[in-house]
């Protein structure tokens, strides 16, 4: 159960090419093989692997009738017979007058990295890498998480004669620690497994578990905190969602209406958007078989760009950024390789800044409040500290915040040296730094 | 090839590489998903995935493998590699997994149906969106309507090395409409029958008929611009009224999941969270008022959570969770029963070919009290009515809780006042539970969907449901964060 290989997807797409009365047809092959082992308690519970691999296949009849239909398969026939129902779905669809038609080839950048160790990795080469790190943990904690490897390959080929093809591997590891009283928290993903340094994780997350034993009640309020990298990754995954893409910015649901060029939070801040990053998961095209393209979206505090897919951009005159969904969507272009650009003060210093104030490690379930004030809620969990005179003194239990996301950013005093990838839910994984903001709004508490 | 044959070889691989109980489940669904944005139509997805998904314990240990990829070959691979994972668990010691016994079934069910909603034709739905976005767009100051159809059928073929020989087909439909006003800054939006997409059950296009998307259109759109025009709700500490969406998401979010024994033991800590319910609370702890009786029902007509059997092959059933405010069961597998002495009560279900069974809500049931929405606003001197959730947030245990909801209107003097936007509560599990003095009664009871319940590593999404009638509780902070 190896690899398909560029060559075999592409052969899997060149089979929709062919249907007849078709005036554009695309396919879009989409390959994920990988395994997760899961352990809670201390001991693997849950541990499995899985293969998907989809063709979607998109028709335009009648110059702009356009329709799709996707089959979980690669033999030939279903992949010509899926076609078949796209053109017959395109045949009743309404015509669109807004059809750009689809984009011819292009050369893509270098993205992703396929690790071929990553890719075969086995069930007993994730569970030592589980075993060894639970055994190394200090008596009275256990721990929970998950081990994954998977690679990802996807194909796009249409018959205005793009042929893309590219692959990338992810490994992660996440572990919970659990001293009692008190959790911690510590998680990982890189592009390969040999990268990972699980042990570390590890005994950050069985630290931060005993420092955070008989945590002590706090009133909500403001508070000056210092946001840990994934805490802080989850701010730039929701920005993301919330308005860059052009079309919901034409639509008036997004944040950015009426602030592109403006300043929009502290100019220490700058957000990007970079599949060619060497350190993201990514391939150098995007579902409609655009080039993608490193796009500047927050410029040090400045509302600077928006993201294209070939529709929007062909409406707004401009070159598609790469950021397309498969088409047509109702969500529009959306960036997916967001990071956050680091500063110069490594995160140790972070906290010895912070006088009287919060370290927080990780956000749990966050959730919109508001989409234009970028007004989130959500709570803080595994590893939750009350900081003075810049020194950890003491758990306290965790809190609820609801925070302006923009309000935050824009009073942001420091920006950590060091970044990490990391998503909240497996989804939209950002990069970010850890954040000394000045003022963070918690609205309540919970009792642990 | 059949998929009793796939079913069956891998069944018979997995025992000859060592597995002490196999179950192999290849899965067909078929989904159709339809939105039409004002005038055009702005997504049409059509997507058919069928794959085997074969389980084993190898040595007390689990095991799996899945592929959509399908040949006699490759069902005995996957048997072969589910074993290999199994093996693996063992590099860290712990008990074995013990399975609560359950007869060995042999059937074939169908979702009852009135209308096929796969054979009603394209051209009729997109007509009927394009119109339900016209009654919409009829209301002046609308920035954008939408209408949307979501239809799901899922066949599933589930033998296991018991003898359980399975053949399960579940239909569900979801339709809405989503109003949204843009202006000053802000956007405001109105749904129905619900946010997300709209009101989802098991049945036919009878669910798209029902939701008259069309008839409901210029209400929902003139309140949404009205929302634009309403002031934010202050904060305060106020008796409310939580309609049948909001009350359900409350259920779902601060009921079934605390209930759930899988998170209660521990399993799902790293990434859904626990529970503060610990298994000793069965029957001891007050988990709300004497007016709250919450039972887990597979068996509801037009439930998402309604089948025949689960994906372990134990028959759909109707236990209680909550009796009279006192903890009185939970949601179980096979795996987890055993743990507690007891018997599965039929909650395991996979998102598809792919995932392992997890423990799921079914359908999630506040039971009804007396009267009607109209009577419990007449019977409220002063409070607020929240209708229709769009926002949600609870922490890792499950007690303090967070939700927005997209409208709510004063009551005085037990009469609808004015509408306010942005409105908020939060509050902790029990004590809000705790302050429950009424329940609506069973004219009021509708069966909500909640499609998008998220759960698991890899991260499943289940579909389930919650009966629900509207409810008023009393010392609730409202206008978080104002």
């Amino acid at each position: 159960m190896t690899a398909f290989g560029s060559e075999r997807l592409l052969e899997v797409a060149e089979a929709a090419l062919g249907t007849g009365g078709a005036d554009d047809v695309e396919a879009l092959v989409y390959r994920q093989a990988g395994g997760l082992t899961r352990f809670a308690s201390s001991r693997i519970h849950q541990s499995a692997w899985r293969e998907d691999l989809w063709v979607r296949v998109r028709v335009a009849v009648d110059g702009n009738r356009v329709g799709t239909a996707t089959v979980h398969a690669a033999d030939a026939d279903a992949v010509r017979r899926t076609a078949r129902r796209a053109a017959e779905v395109a045949g009743t669809m309404p015509p669109d007058p807004g059809y750009p038609g689809m984009p011819g080839p292009a050369a893509y950048p270098e993205a992703g990295r396929h690790d071929e160790a990553t890719a075969a990795a086995d069930p007993a080469t994730r569970a030592g890498l589980v075993a060894g790190v639970i055994r190394r943990l200090p008596a009275g904690i256990v721990a929970a998480g998950a081990c994954e490897t998977r690679e990802l390959e996807i194909a796009l080929a249409n018959t205005r004669g793009v042929r893309a093809a590219g692959a990338t591997t992810a490994a992660s590891f996440s572990i919970l620690a659990d001293a009692g009283s008190g959790t911690g928290w510590a998680e990982g993903t890189e592009p390969a497994l040999a990268d990972l340094d699980v042990a570390a994780l590890g005994e950050r997350a069985a630290r931060k578990a005993v420092d955070s034993r008989e945590p002590r009640e706090l009133a909500p309020g403001a508070y000056p905190v210092v946001l840990e990298p994934t805490a802080a990754s989850v701010m730039v995954q929701w920005l993301g969602w919330l308005g860059f893409g052009a079309k919901a910015y034409d639509e008036g649901r997004s944040f950015l209406v009426g602030r592109l060029g403006q300043r929009v939070c502290s100019p220490l801040v700058t957000i990007v958007d970079d599949a060619t990053a060497a350190d993201t998961i990514a391939v150098g095209f995007d579902f409609e078989g655009v080039p993608k393209r490193r796009v500047t979206l927050i410029d040090e505090g400045v509302a600077a760009s928006l993201v294209y897919d070939f529709r929007a951009a062909t409406g707004h005159g401009v070159e598609p950024t790469g950021h397309g969904l498969p088409a047509p969507s109702a969500e529009g272009a959306l960036p997916m390789h967001l990071a956050m650009l680091p500063g110069h003060i490594p995160q140790a210093e972070l906290v010895a800044g912070l006088e009287r104030g919060l370290l927080v490690t990780r956000f749990h379930y966050t959730n919109l409040v508001n989409l234009m004030d970028t007004t989130i809620t959500g709570m803080t969990r595994d590893g939750t500290f009350w900081v003075e005179d810049g020194k950890v003194a003491g758990a306290v239990r965790n809190l609820r915040f609801t925070q302006s996301i923009l309000e935050a950013l824009s009073s942001v005093r420091a920006v950590g040296a060091e970044t990490e990838l990391a998503a909240e839910d497996g989804y939209g994984a950002a990069r970010a730094p850890a954040l000394a903001i000045d003022r963070f709004s918690f609205s309540s508490a919970t009792t642990f | 090839m059949e998929p009793e044959e796939l079913t069956g070889l891998a069944l018979e691989a997995a025992v000859g590489a060592g597995a002490g109980y196999a179950d192999a489940r290849w899965v067909r669904e078929e989904t159709e998903g339809l939105t039409v944005t004002d005038d055009r139509v702005d997504d049409l997805e059509a997507e058919e995935s069928s794959g085997l998904g074969v389980r084993v314990l190898v040595d007390g240990r689990w095991g799996f493998a899945a592929s959509a990829v399908l040949d006699p070959a490759r069902a005995r691979e996957l048997a072969a590699r589910a074993v290999e994972v199994a093996r693996a668990s063992a590099a860290l010691p712990g008990d074995p997994v013990r399975l609560a016994p359950v007869d060995p079934a042999v059937a074939t069910w169908s979702t009852p149906l009135g209308r096929d909603p796969f054979a009603v034709p394209l051209g009729e739905r997109v007509g009927l969106l394009l119109a339900a976005c016209d009654a919409q767009r009829s209301v002046p100051g609308l920035a954008h309507a939408k209408a949307t159809v979501d239809l799901w059928r899922r066949r599933t073929v589930l033998w296991s090395t018991e003898g359980t020989r399975l053949d399960q087909t579940v239909t569900q439909t979801g339709a809405g409409i989503e109003a949204a006003a843009v202006g000053d800054g802000d956007l405001q939006q109105r749904s129905w029958p619900n946010s997300f997409r709209g009101q989802y059950q098991a049945g036919g296009w009878e669910v798209v008929e029902a939701a008259d998307l069309v008839g409901n259109g210029p209400r929902v759109a003139a309140e949404a611009v009205q929302l634009l025009r309403a002031p934010p709700l202050p904060e305060r500490v106020t008796t409310v009224i939580l309609d049948g969406q909001q009350l359900a998401l409350q259920v779902h979010e601060s009921v079934g999941h605390p209930l759930e024994l899988d998170r209660i033991l521990g399993m799902e800590a790293a990434y859904a969270g626990t529970s503060f319910v610990g298994p000793e609370d069965l029957g001891r702890l007050r988990y709300g008022s004497p007016l709250m009786s919450v039972t887990a029902d597979a068996t509801t007509p037009g439930g998402l959570g309604t089948f025949a059997f689960d994906d372990e092959g134990v028959p759909a059933q109707r236990s209680p969770l909550v009796t009279d405010g006192l903890v009185a069961g939970f949601l179980t597998s096979r795996e987890t029963a055993a743990g507690v002495g007891a018997g599965s009560c039929g909650a395991m279900r996979a998102d598809g070919w792919g995932s392992m069974p997890l423990i799921r809500m079914t359908n999630v049931h506040l039971e009804p009290g007396q009267g009607r929405l109209d009577d419990l606003v007449a019977d409220t001197p002063d409070g607020l009515l929240l209708s229709v959730n769009r926002s949600w947030s609870i922490d890792d245990r499950r007690v303090n809780f967070q939700f927005g909801v997209e409208a709510a209107w004063e009551i005085n003097g037990g009469r609808l006042g004015r509408l306010y936007r942005n409105a908020t509560y939060d509050g902790r599990t029990t004590e809000f539970w705790s302050s429950l003095d009424a329940v609506s009664g069973a004219e009021s009871w509708v069966v909500w969907g909640v499609p998008n319940c998220g759960k698991g590593q890899p991260f499943q999404n289940a579909r389930v449901g919650h009966g629900v009638a509207p409810a008023r509780f009393h010392q609730v902070h409202v206008g978080v964060g104002r």
